[in-house]
């Protein structure tokens, strides 16, 4: 035991300070008592009547502001009742005044060291006070939302139930009161407001007025202010709410029909109009195509008969043999021609060249160059040659071997159809062989086409002769 | 019965967190033990 006066140490036993000498009758007196109070309030916490507990622990500390348990025990219940701040006020003071091997630092560390809970804890507080400020200027919607989430965040704060409570209360919704009041009574057995409450929705209903009637009675001037709360009715269906339902369906339907179904059959109509062009459209298009297709087709067939033509008239086209060899022909004449050219005139013998040129067809020569080549070559050559073989002609003639000269004869004439000593003297060649049928020809070619030649005389002397 | 209006004034708001330091230097510590002891210092004085 510690002497209030001096602080010493001293035994249970004395009856005054040993070392002040103050006399600690009372003050035993004082400690025993506080000592007694602190055990009914925890004897009432175990049976969880929190709010005797309360009171019981209050007086304790009066007697004795130092009995830490108690101050333990009250941030206990407090805690547990949902006042936070209660609580760890109480566990600061009891540190405060021991500060050494004291429970409350286990009780602090506790809710500190979950900053969640603590947050919850916290948040629960505010949104209580917004909704006990909502309540009092009249907003119960906002107050009972708010306390709703306050019930979530810390269930056991038991000044949010009694407020929500009375808030139903208030409402008429006495069931839901009864359920927070239920809630509120598991945590708090004894709570006198939660009792109250609880008497109050018990009352009969006939005998007392609802709480929720307050206000129209106040409003309509009533002095009394203490008003009786009916007792829970369920509310009748109201059957004109689904007449007012079905009346707004019915409006709604026509208004759809009458407003809303002409445009979209107007739209579907324009719809279908547009299709419909559109399908003409790529239809005029097809046609044009197809009509092209037919055009184009015809084109090619005819385009194929020409083809089958003219591959007809190629392959009927014959190439002369050794066309190219026409004018290999030629060359060589011309080459030949030049080198009897080179010669001496007496050495020259175009006969070879006159047989060659005699084979060639100047109608095989596209160019005109070539048939003029063959044109001078036969100019130069033909009466050369035609000269050559009526010289031999004669010879033979005048040995009388009139055969002989007959065939040099006629080459003459072949070479040179103007030579017309040479046509004389075949007429004269065949007379002789009296072949008179080829001298008569000859003859009458003599006298017809040289008739200023100077062998018409002897050419008519002999046709007069014959015949 | 009960009167709303009543009721609802019995309802104090709750102190938040942040206000706890407050509130536990507002609390008055004052016991049975102070009061004697003063009643005690005052009797002492008288006797002098």
């Amino acid at each position: 035991m510690i002497c209030p006066n001096c602080g010493s140490n001293m035994s249970d036993k004395r009856m005054r300070c040993e070392r002040c000498g103050t006399d600690l009758t009372l003050y035993k007196k004082i400690i025993n008592a506080s000592n007694e109070y602190y055990n009914n309030g925890l004897a009432r916490a175990k049976v969880r009547d929190l709010s005797g507990a309360i009171c019981s622990l209050h007086s304790c500390l009066e007697l004795n502001k130092k009995h830490t348990n108690a101050r333990n025990l009250l941030g206990l219940i407090y805690y547990e009742m949902g006042e936070t701040v209660a609580a760890l006020s109480e566990w600061v003071i009891s540190k405060h005044f021991k500060p050494e091997d004291n429970d409350a630092d286990e009780y602090i560390n506790k809710v500190q060291s979950n900053l969640t809970k603590l947050d919850n804890l916290n948040q629960a507080i505010k949104r209580y006070n917004n909704a006990l400020t909502f309540a009092k200027q009249g907003s119960g919607d906002l107050a009972i939302i708010q306390l709703k989430k306050v019930i979530v965040l810390n269930p056991h704060f038991i000044r949010a139930y009694h407020l929500l409570t009375l808030l139903y209360m208030k409402d008429g919704e006495n069931e839901k009161a009864r359920r927070n009041l239920t809630r509120a009574l598991k945590i708090d057995v004894s709570n006198t407001t939660t009792l109250r409450y609880l008497r109050e929705l018990e009352a009969p209903a006939d005998a007392t007025d609802s709480l929720a009637n307050q206000e129209t009675l106040k409003s309509s001037g009533s002095a009394s202010p203490i008003m009786p709360i009916s007792s829970y009715k369920e509310d009748k269906p109201n059957i004109m709410v689904f007449v007012n339902l079905v009346i707004g369906i019915i409006i709604g339907l026509a208004l759809f029909a009458v407003l809303i179904m002409p445009s979209i059959t107007k739209k579907q109509k324009a719809n279908e109009n547009a299709n419909y062009v559109n399908q003409n459209a790529s239809l005029a298009v097809q046609q044009e195509k197809d009509a092209k297709i037919n055009d184009l087709q015809t084109e090619n067939d005819n385009l194929k008969d020409q083809v089958a033509k003219l591959q007809g008239q190629i392959d009927g086209f014959v190439i002369p043999e050794d066309k190219t060899n026409a004018y290999d022909v030629l060359f060589e004449a011309a080459q030949k021609y030049d080198v009897e050219q080179a010669k001496s005139e007496s050495e020259r013998d175009f006969t070879g060249i006159a047989d060659i040129l005699a084979t060639i067809d100047e109608k095989q020569y596209g160019s005109d160059a070539a048939v003029a080549l063959l044109t001078q070559l036969r100019t130069e050559i033909y009466p050369v040659v035609s000269e050559g073989y009526y010289q031999s002609g004669r010879s033979n003639y005048n040995r009388a071997k009139y055969e002989d000269a007959q065939a040099y004869f006629e080459k003459a004439v072949k070479f040179d159809q103007e030579n017309v000593d040479a046509i004389y003297y075949l007429g004269r060649s065949y007379d002789h062989l009296d072949n008179k049928d080829q001298a008569t020809v000859y003859y009458n070619i003599v006298i017809t086409d040289f008739p200023d030649s100077s062998r018409v005389s002897n050419a008519k002397r002999y046709l007069e002769q014959l015949q | 019965m009960i009167n709303f209006d009543e009721e609802i004034e019995k309802f104090q708001p709750s102190p938040e967190i942040e206000q706890a330091e407050d509130v536990i230097n507002n609390n008055d510590l004052t016991d049975i033990t102070d009061i004697l002891k003063e009643l005690l210092k005052g009797d002492k004085e008288k006797q002098q």
